[in-house]
């Protein structure tokens, strides 16, 4: 079941939803948007190790991670 | 040459210490054992590696295929190296928010990886100060690099991003 992983002070809180299910797609996909409007990053494994920047939503993904905006330390 | 002894137990020790909070991390539910999972989950196998043996991994910038080593924190923890391994410069660049070093390190390693020039366009840069022979590295805040300067250190980056902070 594809996951939405959201880094927050607790760890991170974790989204799962069913792909076939429209409601809960569109849901995910509302998130998204959400999320990556308040300046969260959204990225996806394509391989081992190797990671992509999401810049809309994939319904195909199966793990997706959030993480907030980059500020300098 | 005892110095260099003294050195070489401490990263030893060091390091111990470091696996003896990696194994204890992982057998907990805590926010720093779940960022940890988190992290190396998403780490390439040689990333992981690297990780387990040494505490830090090193990550290939997307623009300019420099190469970066981040280390095991939340902050001042992103190190560029030259050609021959050797520190060239810090980054300092976190994601909003407390974060545990886990979380931190992942998105340090995604910017790093699908957006390096954004990312360092919003990090601090800091001089690392001196190495010691056991090659661990000390810093000196003092002499952290002002913002104002930072603009040359972009000139890689500038023509072959369009790059804005989001929002702007």
């Amino acid at each position: 079941m594809p996951v939405q992983i959201v880094m927050d002070y607790k760890g991170d809180t974790r989204h799962h939803f069913d792909a076939n299910d429209a409601a809960e797609l569109a849901k995910a996909e509302a998130r998204f948007k959400e999320l990556t409007g308040k300046g969260f990053t959204a990225a996806v494994r394509i391989a081992s190790g190797e990671v992509s920047k999401l810049n809309s939503f994939n319904p195909a993904a199966e793990e997706t991670v959030f993480f907030p905006r980059l500020v300098g330390g | 040459m005892w110095l260099f002894r003294l050195s070489q137990t401490k990263m030893r020790l060091r390091l111990e210490a470091l696996r003896e909070l990696y194994k204890r991390y992982f057998g907990e539910n805590t926010a720093e054992a779940r960022g940890l999972r988190l992290l190396r989950e998403w780490l390439s196998p040689l990333q992981r590696e690297q990780f387990d043996v040494k505490g830090n991994f090193e990550v290939f910038g997307s623009d300019t295929g420099r190469r970066y080593r981040v280390h095991y924190g939340t902050e001042m923890n992103v190190h560029e190296l030259d050609e021959s391994g050797r520190v060239r410069m810090g980054w300092c660049f976190v994601p909003q928010g407390r974060l545990v070093a886990g979380d931190v390190m992942l998105a340090q390693k995604i910017a790093l990886e699908t957006f390096e020039c954004g990312a360092l366009s919003v990090a601090r840069r800091f001089e690392p100060y001196s190495r010691c022979p056991s090659g661990v590295i000390s810093y000196l805040p003092s002499r952290r690099i002002s913002h104002p300067n930072r603009t040359n250190c972009f000139a890689a980056c500038e023509p072959q991003s369009g790059w804005l902070p989001p929002g702007q």
